[in-house]
């Protein structure tokens, strides 16, 4: 084994991304982030010549990989990028980036010639910019950057694509535009998603009218992890459905649109409830202040359920002030379970009782206004 | 409201189903709905949250279901094609929801049509094209470009544009048509 080659295994052992510092910001403010908590622009790229995912062998899926892999690594602009093998990955390291939400959950199984380049932004871990190999198509690149930002994350998908596209050929028709394995991506292949924290929203009885309008100017509506996943938090993952006959800028002024909208509705909302606070809405948020304040131990999608309401009255002013504003999103994202395993340093395989304390800890250490600055107040 | 199921208890539960757009309201009482083991009760009573989420779970579950069962139904075929270059037959795409190579497209495309314009209400790409590709391609990209800012200049009434618009198209055209017939 070369120096160079043993040297990226090691990388790959230590994995670049798991030192993840314990960083928060601290209450970045700005509603339009609580209420927008992340964008997501990916495109499905095929290699020309090659049968699709679905059925190419595993030879293939392999050229496939090599192909890609290597006219990546040729360009200036990979440089920060890493090279990972799925298979490779531990399994709290694949679970990890399912939490980060770069692999989704399909792709960590089924791992033969399954790959993924990557870099994070060592400043913030949610926002990273990936390609996938060997998933439902043979390529995806996708970026993914927190709060409302859907043109800066299209123009980075794009900048990797044209860069790829001076070595690779990809399969295209004049009709159909880009080909991808499954119809409803073909065209531009382009799919912007964003994830929305929409409690009041929800909470007010509008979200059928709300689904209603979302679906009938073209938009899908999954819960917290994509497909078939559940609702958790209050929050939605919103995405266009149409990639094919329409403009890449189509897409994403639409989506733009969409987003504006919805913060407006939410803020709307909101202010609606805090005008008239109903009981029922009060003993929720105080119910789930009680248990932030006082559980020894606590689920992520039961954090999540919690701080969402927390979060909500907070904004309604039903909080003391023992409790620091946070930001929803950069809190969560470090609640999950391989988050904390990674983060902590934790064993491998710990009860899971242990995370779900740990887990607490963490929160009452972030929640926990003045961290006894008033000693003796 | 009296429950929709046993028509004797008042509904204090009210379910809203979102189907392709089109809402239907579920107005049950708490032991029917309990019937339909859809919530288990204690939550319903304790907990708000849980009853939301599980709400809008259900609802989206339906949703997602529905509609991608009747996408695919849009496609309709007496006999089951196969796909003269990759061998993947017209059935296993409709099962599978994906196709197997590019040529699947143009094999299955009276098939596949119907859904293209179910899912995209459309069924012709107008975004980028690739890099390198054809010059005839990259004309035929340019004029529907231009095909498109037309539309939007008329319903501006910008006539002048439009006109402007409109010859260069023509232009094109022509110098489409020259580069297909390379004999002239």
């Amino acid at each position: 084994m070369s120096f160079t080659e043993r040297k990226r295994m090691l990388n790959q052992k230590n994995l670049i991304f798991t030192k993840g510092k314990k960083q928060i910001k601290k209450h970045s403010g700005s509603n339009r982030d609580q209420i927008v908590l992340t964008t997501r622009a990916r495109i499905a790229r095929n290699l020309s010549g090659y049968k699709l995912s679905g059925i190419n062998s595993d030879a293939e899926k392999k050229e496939i990989l090599n192909t890609v892999r290597s006219s990546f690594f040729t360009d200036k602009k990979s440089a920060g990028f890493d090279f990972y093998s799925v298979r490779k990955l531990s399994k709290i390291q694949r679970n990890f980036l399912v939490e980060k939400h770069i692999l989704s959950p399909e792709m960590t199984f089924r791992l033969a010639s399954k790959g993924l380049i990557l870099k994070f932004n060592v400043e913030n871990f949610n926002q990273s910019l990936s390609l996938l190999l060997n998933e439902e198509d043979h390529l995806r690149i996708q970026n993914v950057m927190p709060g409302l930002n859907i043109r800066k994350a299209y123009q980075e998908v794009l900048g990797i694509e044209k860069m790829l596209e001076k070595h690779l050929k990809f399969a295209y028709d004049r009709d159909f535009g880009y080909i991808t394995s499954c119809p409803s991506n073909l065209g531009t292949a382009v799919r912007i998603s964003v994830m929305v924290h929409i409690p009041s929203i929800i909470i007010s009885g509008k979200i059928e009218e709300f689904i209603k309008k979302l679906n009938n100017i073209g938009c899908s509506i999954r819960g917290f992890f994509g497909e078939n996943s559940e609702i958790v938090g209050n929050i939605l993952q919103i995405a266009n459905q149409a990639s094919l006959g329409r403009y890449e800028q189509q897409i994403i002024d639409d989506m733009e649109a969409v987003c504006l909208n919805i913060i407006d509705e939410e803020k709307e909302a909101l202010q609606a409830i805090k005008k008239n606070i109903p009981l029922i809405v009060e003993d929720s948020v105080l119910r789930s202040y009680g248990m932030l304040k006082h559980a020894k131990i606590l689920s992520y999608y039961e954090a999540i359920e919690l701080l969402s309401m927390l979060s909500m009255g907070i904004d309604l002013g039903l909080t003391g002030d023992d409790i620091r504003p946070f930001n929803f999103y950069d809190l969560i994202s470090i609640l999950g379970d391989s988050s904390i395993i990674l983060n902590e340093n934790m064993d491998l395989e710990p009860e899971s009782d242990e995370i779900d304390k740990i887990r607490m800890d963490i929160l009452r250490r972030e929640l926990t206004a003045d961290h006894g600055k008033n000693k003796g107040s | 409201m009296l429950c929709e199921f046993c028509k004797k208890n008042e509904a204090n539960v009210h379910l809203i189903k979102v189907v392709n757009g089109q809402t239907e309201k579920l107005n049950l009482c708490i032991s029917c709905l309990k019937d339909f083991s859809l919530i288990p009760s204690e939550d319903l009573l304790n907990d708000l949250n849980n009853l939301l989420k599980k709400v809008l779970e259900v609802d989206i579950k339906i949703n997602d279901k529905v509609q991608n069962s009747k996408v695919f139904n849009t496609i309709k075929n007496q006999v089951n094609k196969v796909c003269s270059f990759c061998g993947l037959d017209l059935n296993t795409v409709k099962a599978t929801g994906r196709v197997g190579c590019a040529d699947c497209y143009n094999e299955f495309r009276n098939e596949l049509l119907p859904l293209l314009d179910a899912i995209h209400k459309n069924h012709k790409h107008i975004g980028k094209i690739p890099e390198r590709t054809t010059k005839s391609a990259k004309i035929e990209k340019e004029i529907r470009d231009l095909e498109h800012r037309l539309t939007q200049e008329i319903i501006i009434e910008n006539f002048e544009e439009a006109a402007k618009l409109r010859d260069t198209i023509k232009k094109l055209r022509k110098k489409l048509a020259v580069g297909k017939k390379p004999v002239n």
